[in-house]
């Protein structure tokens, strides 16, 4: 009887990982910049990309990927703005993975598309383990949510390219800091881009759709 | 909250590492997992426990916390993290950025044959 240690060291997620890295060239070549939307349910991601569709669709050809649980009404409400939309309802999985959005990228004409977001199921932890093959993550929190969340889930922060506050009209109404959201964030990620958000105001949309225009334009020039 | 299919895709790496040595004996594993990997250990190492004795009569099964690392924002002194909020243990103030932490895979297996 013998007895051997061997060392395997391969990744849990490589077969997702593989699907993911596969997208990315895909993208890359057709110039295509995605965004890979993370939150908790609720924080506004898509009244958020209700608006910023709205302001910048004149100037970009955009589509959208909208993941949920359950039912398509976040895609029925994005389609109504008049870009292309897919749904992609997991069915019960907490995140969306590489795989799903590989199948859901066949939908799309991706000569014709400059920006595609992808909004992740409503989850601030599993989606930050999972690349789809995105350009950037972005992490969206709402003031509603504390102002410790940065440090609560790091995960999703850590690896997010921007972080948006969302629902900054109802800050009167509550006990939150931005200094210390700032703080925290920035104790995980240094590097994050930060934007201050209200969807029902409009405060903060022009920096935020204007970082976006900037980051596709960097990626044309690229 | 996926820890259940991380552990079936464990389970499939180590098949596939075993074909390689059809006359071998799974006897244990071992997991990393990293501080910023999303994960949550102690419900990894009860599915993985559940999985693997499936396939495996008395497996053992080992996860290894990989933590990350910090950098504190007022004396710069480097430390190691594996929970929030990043303080550093010398002075107290928080960090500036987190690195690393983000391993999620089958480190080693443990086989055992006839020879």
């Amino acid at each position: 009887m013998s007895a051997e240690r061997v060392t395997v060291k391969e990744k849990v997620l490589s077969a997702n990982d593989q699907l993911a890295a596969e997208t990315r060239a895909r993208l890359q070549a057709e110039g295509v910049f995605a965004v890979n939307l993370i939150s908790s349910p609720g924080s506004g991601k898509t009244t958020l990309l209700e608006c910023t569709v709205d302001l910048m669709k004149p100037s970009l050809r955009l589509g959208v990927m909208a993941g949920d649980v359950q039912t398509r009404n976040d895609a029925d409400r994005l389609i109504r703005h008049g870009i292309p939309v897919e749904a992609i309802e997991t069915g019960g999985g907490c995140h969306l993975d590489a795989r799903q959005v590989s199948r859901a990228l066949t939908t799309f004409d991706l000569s014709n598309t400059d920006l595609l977001f992808i909004e992740n199921v409503g989850n601030l932890v599993c989606p930050a383990g999972f690349d789809l093959g995105e350009s950037v993550k972005v992490v969206l929190m709402s003031v509603t949510e504390g102002d410790d969340k940065p440090v609560k889930y790091p995960a999703a922060f850590k690896r997010a390219a921007a972080l948006v506050l969302t629902k900054t009209d109802l800050v009167p109404h509550l006990q939150f800091s931005l200094e210390r959201v700032l703080e925290y964030a920035r104790s995980v990620n240094p590097d994050l881009a930060f934007f201050s958000t209200s969807s029902y105001t409009g405060d903060g949309l022009a920096e935020w759709t204007g970082w976006l225009a900037g980051q596709v334009a960097a990626l044309k020039r690229s | 909250m996926h820890e259940l299919s991380l552990a079936l895709q464990i389970r499939e790496i180590c098949e596939r590492e075993l074909e390689k040595q059809p006359e071998s004996r799974l006897t244990a594993l071992g997991v990393e997992v990293g501080a910023f990997s999303a994960v949550e250990v102690e419900t990894l190492q009860f599915c993985l426990q559940i999985v693997m004795s499936e396939r495996f009569d008395g497996v053992r099964c080992e996860v290894i916390r990989q933590p990350g690392t910090a950098a504190c924002s007022s004396c710069g002194l480097e430390f190691e993290v594996t929970q929030a909020p990043f303080e550093c243990p010398s002075c107290g103030a928080l960090a500036r950025g987190v690195s690393g932490g983000d391993s999620l895979q089958v480190s080693y297996i443990e086989v055992e044959s006839e020879r």
